[in-house]
């Protein structure tokens, strides 16, 4: 039964496109698999392994414009979407490990603030070196992926399909990478690096993978994002695309894959899907109901409010997330009621 | 102009700059020293300063006939209250968002940090809008009448800005003497050096805390108020930027540093000023986060502060 | 076990996934969707609009986003359309203030799958326009913009990139011209009438501030002006001190911003004063030209020119639009208005030559397609081969008293 039930739910999500005919909704499924992937990669980083990584959202814009630079008119260069998903990956890993690698050192706090640095530069630079870039006019045009002879161009439900797919391997892959080697050291370094250290962990480079790992995964949301969209600016990497993916985590529960999955689609949801239906909603009843003030509310605006509110909420009253590990729970409860192993975090 | 005397003018545009950075900074830098935490929201406190400061200049009514001694009252009063407002936001933010999660890992106050951070920024979008707000300018001269400026050796010195480095310079001379020439400030250093020695000492460290927040939000409403004066006009997400150069600020000057978190406010005023000079005004903030960047890798404890190795 | 135990986790967490996803799509309908209609059931038609309606680009999308309603409800007052209900359904563009590409390619493919949705009028902004306008082509669907005025959208080779899905197919139209035009019309009344020498040249870093202050410089400078710099600020900074000193240094006797005001048209105004530089003219182009801009800048206002790539005029429409909603017209409101009537004329159009039905949007496309003339409030025209207006009207305004106020008007077409 216990084996059943996934599949049942995976063949479910594979009947929704038929279920569902409206194309919004689909395109709303689509990006919440994107928020999905990326929750995966800041996981990584931050759920397995413990280090704040705030500016998450840099790697996905890597991610985005390698594949834009190898694939659009912008360089004339058209390299086929497949291989592609592994080479944005890659030089989104890279990435992650040219910036790992001088500040992993740096304590909890810096090298949140580092990665926040960095995400803040990025996007700035790709707006300003408009002359590979397209500064602020981005890069249009961008190939979208074929598959045996079929174009996937602006229809949602195909991107619907390779989303749920590629979650599928993500998911695969990374259940057999927590149990391997260096996802146990993983762990032991976000319990106490110093202990790690001492049972003979390299913690260096355990945390290099985890980041140029985490930030692959960004790369591959990249691709994606940049080929549905056939567009990319850097408007859309900014600090608060970061927040977005780490209120996913945060409320889903960090280090356990079910509650990463769970925190993405409610907050992809509330995003893609219901805070623009709300706004709809309101306003209707406000023009029926000759309320002006509701008739021209905007929910979106406030969309950063409940990310804030979850942030605030999740943290002080249920710090593990609404489906946490068990490990992890039991870790926070513990710290949370006697100082003494608090300590030692620092 | 000559080429001296245009270095010169962005020294001072950088300063005047500078100056607001290094308010925020000496929040960020003395709750940085005391609890170790990065308070994210610092920067939305500043906006929300000068919102303070507009909602209570809207109580007084002010016209461009009224002179001399009342204008420094009435800014007196608004910095005072405004400040004051700031100081229990402040303590409000510690005692309901960070005091539950002292004991927690690293992460957990940091994350509450960036939540308390976009609440407040809708909050204030939510008060007065999206739009930039305007701001009675209404120092030294009176409401709608242009400042002077000195002209000191070619170079102009507008008096708006001679304020924002007075008084953000006095701000620091009471910091100063607060911190080491008062009980409470021994408490607090007390506190910063080891909490738990501290505590068995007799000190309140609850209460420590709760003013350490409180002196470092006030602060930031004080440079709230004068960035009104300054530029005339106040915008909810103004604090983002700005408190990510003061953090800035206060890393390179060594956080937990009080006079470095001056220093390094100054100095980000003024590369900030001399990069849209000479660089190109686009580039700003990336040679800044560089500097963040840079500073942490090479020389986590900036330039003032003392090498303290990782707590275990 | 371990496999069972993490295949529970993996399970208990889809589940939730396929509730929430049920949830939404039981409650959920496109944009606008308040009721049930697929299509053929009720008599609706819907006019789509995408529109930064918040935030500092408010001024410039909720009056155009008026107009788009005012059409509306002129059409169904004089039945242009028999038996049917024209709505208007508004969407916002903005995120946090600013619009935002990514999102107005959502809002696009959001419309594009509610049938009832005939054709939409947006965007506002040019950067907007690049990520929707592929979307558009592939869609299939109408798309007219009221106030993009980069001339790259519709001619050259971002056009064709734009145009890739279907090259042959126009779907973007717009009621308002270009910066081609709109750039040199504002550069020639510094350099010709108002005799500015030296231009101090700075945008704000984004397709639509760039695109006119290149074409301004461009023109000032063939006009006989000297262009001193040409700087570009980064976005969301509030201190343009340092930058505007730079600028004084070169003595400059007229400052163009190429920009919006939500990206700093009217702080840069302000801080022009403290530079020194308060008693110089600044010249813009219709993204300062609202009252945002007034309020941004306070009494530094007077002095500043902008040009706005449509009429001044229309004193029916101006009284209209002031009886419907209490304030005075912004500078597109009647190019949203005027798009939106075109879109319903061709609708109507279209549905007279299917026989009455309810045309589809290819029916409503090759209607606009057809180069016929539109008489309209902002004047006769039609649409070119690129779905570019043949209307080529400029008017300047100026500020004085802290108010806009007309200063002169004319038309570029040859």
């Amino acid at each position: 039964m216990k084996r059943v039930l996934p599949l049942v739910i995976i063949v479910a999500l594979a009947f929704v496109p038929l279920l569902d005919r409206n194309a919004s909704h689909i395109s709303a499924y689509a990006d919440t698999g994107g928020l999905v992937l990326l929750a995966f990669g800041l996981n990584i980083i931050v759920g397995y392994t413990g280090l704040l990584a705030l500016g998450f959202a840099a790697f996905f814009a890597i991610g985005a414009y390698t594949y834009a630079f190898l694939a659009s008119p912008q360089f004339g260069i058209h390299l086929n979407f497949w291989p592609m998903i592994g080479v944005s990956a890659a030089v989104a890993g890279l990435f992650g490990l040219v910036l790992g690698a001088p500040t992993l050192r740096l304590r909890g706090d810096y090298l949140a603030i580092v990665t926040l640095g960095f995400g803040e530069i990025v996007p700035q630079v790709l707006q300003n070196l408009d002359k590979w870039t397209g500064g602020p006019d981005g890069i249009a045009g961008i190939d979208q992926p074929r598959l045996f002879g079929f174009g996937f161009g602006f229809n949602p439900v195909p991107y619907y399909y390779l989303y749920l797919a590629i979650i599928l391997v993500s998911l695969w892959l990374l259940n057999n990478l927590r149990h391997s080697r260096i996802g146990r050291s993983w762990m032991a370094i976000r319990e106490d690096e110093l202990a790690a250290a001492h049972m003979g962990i390299n913690t260096t480079t355990a945390k290099l993978a985890a980041f140029s790992l985490g930030a692959a995964f960004a790369g591959v949301a990249g691709v994606l994002f940049a080929a549905k969209l056939s567009t990319v600016s850097p408007s859309g990497f900014d600090f608060n695309t970061s927040v977005m993916i780490l209120a996913a985590l945060v409320l889903g529960g960090m280090g356990n894959l079910p509650g990463v999955i769970t925190g993405a689609v409610i907050i992809g949801l509330l995003n893609f899907l219901i805070l623009p239906q709300a706004t709809n909603w309101v306003q209707t009843l406000g023009q029926q109901m000759h309320i002006a003030v509701l008739a021209s509310v905007d929910l979106n605006q406030y969309r950063f409010l409940v990310y804030g509110i979850i942030l605030v909420t999740v943290m002080l009253f249920r710090p593990e997330g609404l489906i946490p590990s068990a490990t992890r729970r039991a870790e926070l409860h513990a710290e949370a009621s006697s100082g003494a192993p608090a300590q030692a975090d620092g | 102009m000559p080429e001296i005397h245009q270095f010169f003018q962005q020294l001072i545009n950088g300063i005047a700059l500078g100056g607001m950075y290094a308010l925020i900074a000496l929040g960020y830098t003395m709750v940085y020293g005391i609890v170790e935490l990065i308070n994210f929201a610092h920067g939305d406190v500043y906006t929300l300063g000068s919102y303070f400061s507009l909602s209570i200049l809207a109580l007084i009514p002010l016209s461009r006939y009224t002179g001399g001694w009342q204008l420094w009252l009435i800014a007196s009063c608004v910095i005072v209250l405004a400040a004051l407002l700031c100081g229990i936001v402040g303590v409000l933010i510690e005692r309901l968002a960070y005091r539950r999660l002292r004991n927690a890992p690293r992460l957990a106050p940091l994350i509450t940090a960036i939540g308390v951070s976009l609440i407040l920024e809708n909050l204030m979008q939510i008060w007065k809008g999206t739009s930039e707000v305007p701001f009675p300018q209404f120092l030294p001269g009176g409401l709608g009448v242009p400042d002077n400026v000195f002209v000191v050796a070619g170079v102009g010195i507008h008096e708006r800005a001679l304020i924002v480095v007075v008084v953000s310079i006095l701000a620091m001379l009471a910091l100063n003497l607060l911190v080491f020439r008062t009980k409470l400030g021994t408490a607090m250093r007390a506190t910063a050096q080891d909490r738990d020695a501290a505590q068995l000492m007799g000190i309140n460290i609850n209460g420590t805390i709760a003013w350490t927040f409180f002196i470092g939000a006030a602060l930031a409403g004080v440079a709230g108020f004068i960035s009104g004066i300054y530029y005339g006009t106040t915008f909810f997400l103004n604090g983002y930027q700005a408190g990510l150069k003061a953090f800035t600020a206060a890393v390179l000057g060594g956080i937990g540093n009080i006079t470095g978190a001056m220093l390094g406010g100054f100095l980000i005023g003024i590369v900030e000023a001399m990069t849209s000079q000479y660089i190109s005004d686009q580039w700003t903030s990336v040679v800044v986060f560089s500097i963040l960047i840079l500073i942490l890798v090479f020389r986590p404890s900036g330039l003032l502060g003392e090498q303290v190795p990782e707590k275990v | 076990m371990r496999c069972a135990h993490i295949a529970r986790h993996v399970g208990l967490a889809t589940i939730v996934a396929v509730l929430s996803l049920g949830l939404a799509a039981c409650s959920g309908n496109a944009p606008g969707g308040q009721s049930s209609n697929t299509g053929s059931s009720g008599n609706v038609i819907k006019v789509g609009a995408d529109l930064p309606v918040s935030g500092g680009d408010a001024s410039d999308g909720m009056p155009t986003a008026n107009g788009v309603k005012l059409a509306v409800i002129d059409a169904n007052k004089r039945k242009l359309i028999p038996d049917y209900t024209i709505e208007a359904s508004v969407v916002d563009d903005a995120v946090n203030g600013v619009h935002n590409p990514s999102q107005g390619a959502k809002n696009v493919q959001a419309f594009a799958s509610d049938p009832s949705v005939i054709g939409i009028i947006g965007p506002f902004n040019s950067n907007v326009a690049k990520a929707e306008i592929p979307l558009s082509n592939s869609l299939g669907i109408a798309l007219i913009s009221p106030a993009n005025t980069n001339p790259d959208l519709t001619r050259g080779p971002m056009a064709a990139e734009l145009r890739t899905a279907n090259p042959t197919q126009l779907t973007y139209f717009r009621v308002c011209t270009t910066d081609d035009i709109q750039g040199p019309a504002g550069a020639d009344y510094a350099a010709q009438v108002l005799h500015l020498k030296r231009a101090y040249v700075m945008d704000d870093n984004e397709t639509y501030g760039r695109g006119v202050a290149d074409q301004w410089a461009s023109r000032f400078q063939t006009d006989g002006g000297t262009v001193l710099a040409h700087d570009h600020i980064t976005k969301g900074q509030q201190d343009f001190h340092a930058l505007l000193t730079r600028a004084a240094s070169m003595n400059p006797d007229v400052v163009f911003y190429g920009g919006t005001t939500s990206t700093g048209g009217g702080l840069v105004r302000k801080q022009m004063a403290d530079a020194g530089l308060g008693s110089i003219a600044y010249f813009g182009a219709d993204g300062i030209r609202n009252d945002q801009f007034l309020t941004d800048a306070g009494t530094a206002a007077n002095g500043s020119y902008a040009t706005v790539a449509t009429v001044n005029g229309a004193p029916d429409f101006l009284k209209q639009y002031q009886a419907q909603f209490g304030q005075p017209v912004g500078s597109y409101s009647a190019n949203g208005y005027v798009a939106a009537m075109v879109l319903i004329e061709a609708t109507a159009a279209a549905m007279k030559a299917n026989g009455g039905k309810v045309p589809t949007r290819a029916q409503v496309l090759d209607e606009l397609r057809s180069g016929k003339i539109h008489h309209t409030i902002i004047g006769d025209f039609s649409f070119d081969k690129n779905g570019d207006t043949t209307n080529k009207i400029i008017t300047t305004y100026g500020v004085r008293n802290g108010a806009w106020v007309f200063v002169t008007q004319k038309n570029y077409a040859k």
